[in-house]
């Protein structure tokens, strides 16, 4: 309490306050989406964040369940909505080996092709986005005209911008012309001068470096715990992509870097190297691009399906290397024309149970971009 | 690998009766009983042989006189999966079931139990934090049981409102029948 | 609710004190970073063509097999019911009646027989998802994306197509006959 009666400054007791609770609310522009976190704080250190979701949650599980196996790929592109091509991939690995379907060459190459060209435009967003998050105008649009080209070559494939229902079971649906994979190719050239730029623009700024080195930091027992995967676990030190452990499509023939995070800028784990090993993993996959487009073969686009898919009896869990982290499919199945449970395993859900442990201490503005660093689309944490 | 698993439960972990059911087509997957989970996570988790270190799903499935609790672990370390099942069973149509919760094993587990409770209707207990997490606080009922039926009124507000609902086009066969001397000829898409 | 300890709530971050060599080093490491960064946004200033698309005045050309409007040729249509059973979310509505025996004859352009007369053609297009199953399961390619991509209207029941109306039979000029 302040004492009136004090006439000097030594007599006065400091004020006591108390914590207040702030709704991070579920429209915020650094949120990635409709996502709540209740934080607790005295205005700038955050004592506690409690995140709250379910705004999203539209229950695919169960809608699948009366659908046929071709009718659940518009719903699962719908889920991560900006990574589509590689939620179609893995629910398409899943059935396939179910049924012991074969996939013919040049299906896999136009999948490897279209998955990386996926995975550039994800970690495009995430550049763009990030980088406006903590202040940064200009990268934002940068981003979003080099993912214009990716998406305008996808509406030719597949004939949407976003949402493909392109990956079919057994193979995928339109085929690619010689035209198509030379714009990819002269896409390739420019986008990796680009990125050389943007890395520099960004990655190499005082203030960035300032905003996110030693912030947010994952230990390697904390991502271990929490099950973290993909851009997460490798920026903590931890050596794991499941393109190189459990390859599945053409990634065994094809060369390419797994990157780590080193600590560069700070200790190991910040929100730095979340954000070199995106950027870095983008000019990986514009090498396994350049080795597709030379090595693509003729031959059919879609395997030997049955015209009514009746997957057999049992149970399988699948996963790949989706631009976010690992997607998994649990598929229970009783015989019959729709899937008995269908779950889905999505990596932003069990990152963002990480956000509880990382806030104490961090000021609000350093909780903005822990949030921005583990890349969240909020279609894929509620399903 | 899923043979040495079972002895190795069986021997580290009495009274669980760890069987193996395996599976041509698809993954195989080893059922334990539900009051021995806690002990056999933390056998398998500190084991030096298998070292599973990360959880990655809790999933339930709801059959008619059972909920199967799928427990799928990975080992980081040596590259390897597993799939563990408990059968809870059912005493009532609407009644949950209860098992021990794993959070003090792997923290991922958090999420993962609390997603499972509000879908399927499966009671953690020991869990810190127990609430619903993707419907809101006061929804009635586990959405993913086969026998859910979704509630017509909440909070004031109508569940599938009459005016969206496009009735006059699902059932304008039903008019064409009734002009037509045998409603048989009569073929429509609309299933109930 | 209970108030945590707040002088344990310190930030991670230590603060290190300022010396007038840290403050010289810092102004030096603030004009480096302004004058790369700026080198590099300075060539989109001028250097840079403008990409937008001034909409209404010019409209963009979708390509040709974009997904958006569906079309059917009720002309050729033999209500086989594939395209509303392949829809996963239930949006065409269809009823047909079966042609007497002794009635005249119709075929298809294709040459398929059409043994059922079509009553009700109905599509929501509120409720499609613009997936393009329809399309693909339909045997004699009667029902077809168009490239319509403007056709907001003021209320939600105007947005439900009865395909077998004249006026949006008369888009088959249009669509179909190139």
């Amino acid at each position: 309490m302040i004492d009136l009666q004090a006439e000097t400054p030594e007599k006065t007791e400091k004020i006591k306050s108390d914590l207040l609770t702030v709704n991070m609310g579920p429209q915020h522009p650094a949120t990635h989406g409709v996502l709540r976190v209740e934080i607790k704080t005295d205005s700038e250190i955050v004592a506690e964040a409690t995140p709250y979701l379910g705004y999203l949650h539209r229950c695919m599980e169960k809608h699948s369940e009366n659908l046929d196996y071709r009718g659940v790929i518009p719903f699962v592109d719908r889920m991560d909505y900006l990574g589509s091509m590689s939620m179609e991939w893995g629910y398409a690995l899943t059935i396939e080996k179910m049924l012991g379907t074969e996939v013919p060459r040049r299906a896999e190459y136009i999948r490897t092709i279209v998955g990386e060209l996926q995975r550039v435009a994800s970690h495009l967003m995430f550049f763009g986005t990030y980088a406006i998050d903590l202040g940064a105008f200009s990268p934002f649009l940068y981003a979003f005209q080099d993912r214009e080209d990716i998406l305008r070559i996808f509406e030719e494939l597949s004939g949407a911008r976003l949402l493909y229902n392109y990956i079919w079971i057994g193979g995928v649906w339109n085929d690619i012309n010689d035209d198509q994979l030379r714009r990819i190719a002269k896409f390739c050239d420019t986008m990796e001068e680009n990125l050389k730029k943007y890395h520099t623009l960004v990655g190499g700024n005082a203030i960035f470096i300032g905003r996110t080195a030693n912030v947010g930091v994952i230990s390697e027992e904390m991502a271990y715990r929490y099950g973290a995967t993909g851009p997460v676990l490798r920026g903590s030190g931890i050596d794991w992509d499941l393109r190189k452990k459990r390859p599945y499509g053409l990634y065994e023939e094809l060369d390419f870097d797994v990157i780590v995070g080193k600590g560069e800028k700070g200790q190991v784990g910040d929100c730095w190297d979340r954000y070199q090993v995106r950027v870095l993993e983008m000019f990986e996959s514009i090498k396994i691009i350049r080795q597709c487009l030379d090595g693509i073969e003729e031959g059919p686009i879609i395997g030997k399906v049955p015209k009514i898919i009746k997957v057999p009896a049992g149970e399988i869990y699948m996963r790949t290397e989706c631009p976010r982290g690992e997607l998994g499919y649990h598929l229970i199945s009783d015989g019959g024309k729709t899937p008995y449970r269908l779950k889905v395993k999505s990596s932003c859900f069990t990152h963002v149970s990480m956000l509880g442990e990382m806030a104490p201490g961090q000021m609000i503005a350093d909780f903005v971009a822990s949030i921005g660093s583990i890349d969240i689309v909020l279609g894929e944490v509620d399903r | 690998m899923h043979k040495e698993i079972v002895e190795f439960l069986n021997a580290q972990v009495p009274g669980c009766e760890a069987t193996l059911v395996e599976a041509e087509v698809g993954d195989s997957t080893i059922f334990i009983q539900p009051s021995h989970i806690k002990a056999a996570s933390l056998a398998l988790r500190d084991s030096e042989k298998f070292q599973m270190n990360v959880l990655q799903v809790i999933t339930g499935c709801d059959y008619e006189d059972r909920i199967e609790v799928s427990y799928i672990l990975a080992s980081f370390i040596f590259n390897t999966e597993l799939i563990l099942k408990v059968k809870l069973p059912k005493t009532d149509k609407d009644a949950t079931v209860q098992i021990d919760s794993i959070v003090e094993v792997w923290t991922a587990a958090d999420f993962q139990e609390r997603e499972c409770y509000d879908m399927i209707g499966v009671v953690f207990d020991g869990h810190p934090d127990f609430r619903r997490i993707l419907c809101p606080e006061d929804w009635k009922g586990y959405p993913l049981r086969k026998d859910y039926v979704v509630e017509e009124v909440y909070n004031g507000m109508v569940v599938n409102p009459e005016n969206k609902m496009n009735h006059e086009d699902h059932y304008f066969y039903k008019k064409i029948q009734e002009e037509q001397e045998d409603p048989k000829k009569v073929t429509f898409s609309w299933k109930d | 609710m209970n108030a945590k300890d707040l002088s344990t709530l310190a930030p991670l971050r230590e603060e290190e004190p300022l010396t007038f060599g840290k403050w010289l080093k810092n102004i030096w490491t603030a004009a480096r970073t302004v004058t790369k960064g700026m080198g590099i946004t300075f060539k989109y200033v001028y250097g840079v063509k403008p990409v937008t698309i001034e909409y209404p005045e010019v409209r963009e050309e979708l390509p040709a097999n974009s997904r958006s409007r569906l079309f059917n040729d009720v002309d050729n249509c033999i209500s086989c019911m594939q395209c509303a059973n392949a829809c996963p979310v239930d949006c065409i509505y269809i009823t047909a009646v079966r042609r007497d025996k002794d009635a005249p004859k119709i075929k298809t352009d294709g040459g398929t027989a059409i043994k059922l007369d079509l009553k009700q053609y109905t599509i929501d297009t509120a409720l499609c998802c613009y997936c393009g199953l329809c399309t693909a399961a339909c045997p004699t390619e009667c029902i077809t994306h168009t490239t319509d991509y403007e056709f907001s209207q003021y209320t939600v029941t105007e947005m439900k197509y009865d395909y077998l109306a004249p006026d949006i039979r008369a888009w088959k000029h249009r669509i179909v006959d190139k």
